[in-house]
């Protein structure tokens, strides 16, 4: 074979064997779940315009897209998320429907991107999205379908980080920072170099102010986290953050899945996305998050449509990967398999695989 | 099973990291260090340690494989890797420089002519170009990069120096500081939560150590370095 042949380009999967039936498995539980919960599900194009999704996603982050050109002279781009297809969807096709809106997708979205943990180019997203309330019932929702989800197919020992983008905005605009400064915060908070902070701090704040931040936004922990900060910040932004994650967090206890979740008031990623609650999904043997969400109330007026929303979406690749659920999940040994023999009368050969096809045997012609 | 797996940098890291820990109460026993065993246990049985190239530590990190590392921080933004950096251990001090022979650091570089530089550590070259808005020829070498300068490989060179000695021997000259880099102790985003009390545990013990050796220092303040 020519080597142009045998070549494959980077990031791209071919999956096949008993991987592929373990992954519709996983993929069905999942979607299953979302099903119980009433998401229907929605099929979304593969690719769509490349300014749909610089929309969505802003614009640095669309520059990953695979993007061509279509016949008509526009560009457009495969998928790289699925959010910002159903967001335009929601904001024309569904203006007139009743809200909330609950949506699911599965699917694969594909980036270019360098290598990295757990990131693929083409990789398989399964999520859903909640539209139209601003409610912290909806927030608590669709962290309790995560929870579902993972414990469905077999993912163990895995952890729900939860924060809030308030909780830090509220800092900033507290101590009065301008753009750059802000954008300089995040990135110390989100690596959490935690002398690195102080120092940043202190021409803003006094010695005990800055030892509390450093702490909070550097320290991950349970709800005694949530308790110390209300008594050290005093902002109504983060305050009202801090209410939130309290709730969502009672809530989590009241139904026994507060061991999952860890709350990290310093999660800052996607902070030009996300407008709420965030959360990260974490879980043994995969150094880099299987899946993530949160509430993102600014895209939908991008499609012309204000409305708050919240969702998340999670990795099948991973889900898979770290299932504890392959050797367990029905369907996944061989089973009975008839063998019949392609020899003699054909038509009786089929004749006989038709009839065991009907009682639901697997059938194998040899 | 040890609850925590630490990636070292071998090399001009690996006995002031191996001290630190020493500091910290964690230490390998000698026997093992002695031997060739790439996976070592501390005697306490809760730290597993692996040696790793310098360059290779954040990427143990960041895949997970290690929980927590210790790197300079010159590999660390070379290396570009999304892991948290609790802590800045003050040791292993060097800087990340620019340098070129004097004469054509007397020209500064011009910005019409493509600047041919060799260095080890490409990303940091090319950002720093970039925010300059210079256009570069980038070459990637793996060791005496010195020599490049001298022999008009290059035009600059980018490169880690310690004392400037082997610049200085080699009649180059410093034409810019890009970074300053000290060892620090990065840790992994999904084991900082999902190992969350071993490793803040871990965090705390070394930063008591780091404060320890500092106060040591300024306490008694250390003999006056020959010169080199």
């Amino acid at each position: 074979m020519s080597s142009s042949l045998s070549k494959i380009p980077p990031g791209v999967q071919y999956i096949f064997d008993t991987e592929v039936r373990f992954r519709r498995w996983v993929e069905r539980q999942v979607m299953d779940v979302f099903d119980g919960w009433s998401y229907s599900e929605i099929v979304l194009p593969i690719f769509d315009y490349a300014d749909l999704f610089a929309l969505g996603m802003g614009k640095i982050q669309a520059e990953m897209t695979y993007r061509f050109t279509g016949r008509d002279g526009k560009m457009l781009a495969l998928r790289p998320e699925m959010t910002s297809l159903v967001a335009r969807t929601v904001a024309t096709r569904f203006r007139d429907r009743h809200r909330p809106i609950r949506l699911s997708y599965s699917g694969e979205v594909f980036r270019w991107d360098e290598p990295r943990p757990a990131r693929q180019h083409e990789f398989h997203q399964i999520g859903l999205e909640h539209v139209g309330s601003d409610r912290l019932e909806a927030d608590t929702e669709v962290l309790i379908i995560a929870i579902e989800a993972l414990q469905r197919v077999g993912i163990e020992g895995f952890t729900i980080t939860l924060g809030h983008v308030d909780f830090i905005q509220g800092i900033a605009e507290r101590l009065g920072l301008n753009q750059d400064a802000c954008r300089q915060m995040y990135s110390i908070v989100d690596r959490k170099e935690t002398e690195e902070f102080d120092l940043f701090l202190t021409p803003y704040a006094g010695e005990n102010t800055r030892e509390s931040l450093c702490r909070l936004t550097t320290l991950a922990g349970k709800k005694e986290i949530l308790e110390e900060a209300k008594s050290l910040v005093t902002n109504d932004r983060s305050r009202s953050a801090l209410d939130d994650l309290s709730r969502v967090y009672a809530i989590a206890e009241a139904i026994g899945i507060d061991e999952h979740i860890d709350i990290d008031l310093g999660d800052v990623g996607g902070l030009d996305y996300y407008t709420g609650l965030t959360f990260k999904i974490y879980a043994p043997r995969l150094g880099a998050a299987l899946g993530s969400g949160g509430r993102y109330d600014n895209l939908l007026s991008q499609f012309g449509r204000s409305e708050p929303a919240v969702g998340f979406s999670l990795w099948l690749d991973w889900l898979a990967q770290l299932s504890a659920s392959r050797n367990t999940a029905p369907g996944m040994g061989t089973g009975n398999i008839s063998t019949l023999e392609a020899a003699g009368d054909l038509a009786s050969v089929f004749k006989e695989a038709s009839r065991l096809r009907a009682l639901g045997t697997r059938v194998e012609i040899v | 099973m040890s609850l925590i797996t630490i990636a070292l940098a071998k090399g001009r890291l690996q006995d002031a990291s191996l001290d630190l820990f020493g500091k910290a109460g964690i230490s390998i026993p000698q026997d093992l260090l002695d031997s060739r065993r790439l996976l070592l246990e501390d005697t306490s049985g809760r730290y597993s340690f692996v040696f790793v190239k310098p360059g290779d530590v954040p990427v143990y990190v960041e895949y997970g494989v290690a929980d927590v590392g210790i790197c300079g921080r010159d590999v660390l933004i070379e290396s570009a890797a999304d892991v948290h950096e609790p802590l800045d251990l003050r040791f292993g001090y060097c800087k990340l420089v620019l340098a070129s022979r004097p004469e054509t650091a007397a020209l500064g570089y011009n910005p019409l002519v493509a600047t041919r530089v060799a260095t080890k550590y490409p990303r940091v070259t090319a950002d720093y170009f970039q925010r300059h808005g210079v256009p570069i020829e980038l070459i990637g070498l793996s060791g005496s990069v010195e020599l490049a300068a001298v022999l008009g490989l290059a035009h600059h060179i980018v490169d880690l120096v310690e004392t400037g000695r082997t610049l200085r021997d080699n009649g180059l000259v410093v034409v810019d500081t890009i970074a300053e880099s000290t060892a620090r102790l990065i840790v992994n985003r999904a084991s900082y939560h999902l190992k969350r009390i071993a490793v803040m545990a871990l965090i705390q013990l070394l930063r008591e150590a780091v404060r320890t050796v500092a106060q040591a220092e300024t306490s008694q303040p250390e003999p006056i370095p020959a010169m080199d």
